[in-house]
């Protein structure tokens, strides 16, 4: 790489402007349109929604158990390359770490939407509940996105203190105050950043693992009313589908950035290698959904039966089989068949987009079957498909999310500086 | 129906006149005579102070005349019973008798308030031993001891599936559409001719183990002493998991609808839920947007009564009481071998009981 000062030129983004246009002029229009939805759900209150008092959770709590997952799932790979040293991963690392940065703040994002009273955000941090999971993890995803941007900030700051002595413009000055006067370019000075690096990541190991998506899936478990929720194995499944969205996240943003803001060819080998964690990832994650599908029917509790008949068969029965099934498990499985396929970027893509796409209908079916029967016979049935303001509100914060990464793609040195390969 | 002849009388109602009327009722009437004679006490001086009394409300005799006049005489008559029970006139805002005459007298000087407070409770007790007993007066000191648990018993076979408990709890608490703290759960077994309903009605259970307080993330719900599960709507930020958790389903969202479309002014007044007043049901003000509940009519049972769905209960089916107390009716019942719990695989301990 060029070290001479005058010839250093650091300007990742889009390679081709009329899609940077296209792009933000789509993500215009989708914050424009969940802006006004989101005015519609303060004005209107919880009445904007399809929800009831039968089934109190919907998209909204869908979408946010999603984005934890996807958060913790791309945090993880991050750790392959930063804790765990697999070689050939340090060129995602900082991706992986930023994309589960903006995962988060959309997380909650969700969540604060789906308060009731939106002004009282705060609350948590006043009053706590020590056995209310929701308590804990409240907690968990303060502390956790204080880890992830830390870590990211150790594992770009040689970078970011590079560009900014070298480079000029906003870049350079952007990178300037991020590194938080740390600008030396040392060897010594970098290693003390993997250093950081590594234990900021084994601190966040556990911390993703149990605490923000394990705790989240806790969050339903321990939920004895619902028995659909209620099993040990419930959130061990759910830290599965996120290392399996997370990953699949990853696979896509590394293709996409590649080909469209650094112009450099994919890296087949490391494309491979994300790809057959991907395979395992489905494979376990469907053998597990399915060991807990049949100790629930095997247990023959009616509300089990029922809530599974609703999952496999009632009116949102599609969303099991074309996106949870076809999207999230077959279509990726077939695509990771063949060594060739493993090794083609765009297919790649692809397989990552599906079950990024399938795990959102994972998420709808965790949280909205077990709301359709009532808990007591004789109470009114539930039935919920999400309002048009909720899918509005629901898409402008992904636009949010997606604007804030394309932002961040566009001036962080996201992709290192030597590729990598150090 | 036509306008002639306003003195004829209309078919169905008897013709008589208000003469006769009142000679109806002086012929009911009691013989003061006859009904003073089976006490103890002086029957003439009785009698004497009645038709006083009556020149009193008449504005013919002023009450500290009649004070001043039978004050000795009553001393003598009654004793200590009388220089010891407050006299109420002193505080009647129309005939107070002014404080000097109120100061000569031999008896003590207070409200009708305190007459009801200073009755030995027993006296009560023995004779108010029915359901709705010891609802006597406003005095709380000898309603509520203040260390009962709430507990609810219901008697399904006298619960007929009218739903008035239903009506009665939306009408005292107010509560806006989709919300109904009390509902019937009914079903019907069986085929024709076979039939059978099984009415339950189902309050919030006040568990013992409340799911909801488990896992409110900022305890806006917790557990009172007295065994009501109280919801605190200014803290509660509306994530419904406190729904999700009980599972008796007895927890609604308040989405802020009205019956304004409906009912004039519907929103304009509320029901002191947990004791606090929040006056008008205005736009987006707490408890829209927050997750509400059976309180056990906690601000009924604060001033005494009973709640509303128990009062109401056209069968006598809702019974209500202290389950601490092993004497109190609900704990005997509670007690009886018809009594169960709902979801009691549950472990939630509910303080509302069913009798098969």
């Amino acid at each position: 790489m060029a070290t001479d000062q005058s010839s250093f030129e650091f300007a990742p983004g889009f390679v081709d402007d009329r899609l940077r246009t296209a792009w933000y002029a789509l993500l215009g229009l989708l914050l424009v349109v969940g802006g006004y939805a989101m005015y519609l759900r303060i004005t209107q209150g919880m009445q904007s929604t399809n929800l009831t008092s039968t089934t109190p959770w919907g998209a909204w709590v869908a979408f946010y158990i999603y984005f934890v997952g996807l958060s913790a799932g791309a945090f993880l790979v991050s750790t392959l390359a930063n804790v765990f040293g697999v070689a050939g991963m340090h060129r995602i690392d900082r991706d992986a770490l930023f994309a589960a940065i903006i995962s988060m703040v959309v997380a909650l994002l969700f969540v604060w939407t789906d308060l009731g009273r939106m002004d009282r955000m705060y609350h948590p941090f006043f009053w706590r509940q020590v056995t209310s999971a929701l308590s804990w993890e409240v907690h968990a995803y303060v502390a956790y996105i204080g880890v992830l941007v830390t870590e990211l900030y150790f594992a770009m700051r040689y970078d970011l203190a590079q560009v900014a002595e070298r480079a000029t413009g906003l870049r350079a000055t952007l990178s300037g105050y991020l590194t938080l006067g740390r600008r030396a370019t040392t060897d010594a000075s970098r290693e003390t950043d993997r250093t950081w690096l590594k234990r900021a990541g084994i601190l966040g190991i556990p911390l993703a693992v149990f605490l923000v998506h394990g705790g989240t899936g806790v969050l339903f478990a321990v939920s004895k009313a619902r028995p659909y929720w209620n099993s040990g194995l419930f959130p061990v499944i759910f830290i599965v589908s996120a290392l399996l969205s997370g990953t699949a996240l990853v696979v896509m943003l590394y293709v996409l950035r590649t080909r469209l803001f650094d112009d450099e060819p994919v890296d087949r080998d490391l494309l491979a290698r994300l790809g057959a964690l991907l395979a395992i990832f489905v494979v376990v994650d469907v053998a597990l959904t399915g060991i807990e599908a049949l100790i629930a029917i095997a247990s023959l509790h009616p509300h089990e039966l029922d809530t599974w008949g609703i999952i496999m068969f009632g009116e949102m029965s599609w969303s099991f089989w074309w996106f949870m099934v076809g999207f999230g498990w077959v279509f990726p499985l077939v695509m990771l068949s063949k060594r060739s396929w493993r090794r083609t970027p765009w297919l790649m893509a692809l397989a990552g987009l599906s079950v990024v796409v399938g795990i959102v209908a994972v998420r709808f079916n965790i949280v909205v079957p077990p709301q359709i029967r009532p808990v007591m016979e004789g109470l009114p049935h539930g039935a919920y498909f999400p309002s048009l303001v909720e899918w509005a509100s629901s898409a402008g914060m992904i636009a949010v999310g997606l604007l804030l990464y394309t932002i961040g793609a566009e001036l962080l040195p996201l992709t290192p500086l030597d590729r990598g390969d150090h | 129906m036509s306008s002639t002849g306003s003195d004829d009388p209309l078919p169905g109602v008897p013709d008589v006149g208000t003469q006769e009327l009142d000679a109806m009722v002086d012929a009911e009437a009691a013989d003061p005579r006859e009904e003073l004679s089976k006490t103890d006490h002086d029957t003439d001086l009785g009698i004497a102070m009645a038709e006083d009394a009556k020149r009193v409300s008449r504005g013919e005799l002023t009450a500290d005349a009649y004070w001043e006049k039978y004050d000795e005489a009553a001393a003598a008559e009654f004793g200590d019973a009388y220089r010891e029970t407050p006299n109420p006139s002193i505080e009647h805002p129309d005939q107070t008798i002014s404080s000097d005459t109120a100061e000569s007298l031999g008896c003590t000087v207070g409200s009708i308030e305190s007459v009801a407070c200073n009755l030995p409770a027993a006296d009560v007790d023995a004779s108010e031993r029915d359901v709705d007993g010891r609802e006597s007066g406003d005095c709380t000191a000898s309603e509520t001891s203040g260390d009962e648990r709430w507990g609810m018993v219901i008697d399904l076979q006298k619960c007929v599936g009218c739903d008035s408990c239903t009506v009665a709890c939306k009408a005292e608490n107010r509560t806006p559409p989709g919300v109904s703290y009390n509902v019937v759960m009914e079903e019907e077994h069986g085929e024709f001719p076979d039939v059978t309903r099984t009415n339950v009605p189902r309050p919030c259970m006040q568990c013992e183990n409340p799911p909801c307080v488990q896992v409110c993330p900022v305890s806006a719900t917790y557990k009172m002493d007295n065994g009501v599960v109280n919801v605190d709507y200014d803290r509660c930020i509306g994530c419904r998991y406190c729904m999700i958790a009980c599972p008796y389903g007895a927890r609604y969202f308040d989405f802020g609808e009205n019956y304004d479309d409906e009912v004039v002014e519907a929103g304009e007044v509320t029901s002191p839920e947990y004791g606090v007043d929040r006056g008008e049901r205005d736009g987006g003000e707490s408890p829209v947007g927050n997750v509400r509940k059976c309180s056990f009519c906690t601000h009924r049972l604060e001033r005494g009564e009973e709640p509303a769905c128990v009062e109401t209960c056209v069968g006598d089916a809702r019974n209500m009481g202290d389950l601490d107390d092993p004497d109190s009716e609900v704990s005997e019942m509670a007690d009886s071998s018809r009594a169960f719990q709902l979801k009691e695989s549950e472990g939630t301990d509910p303080n509302v009981h069913y009798l098969k």
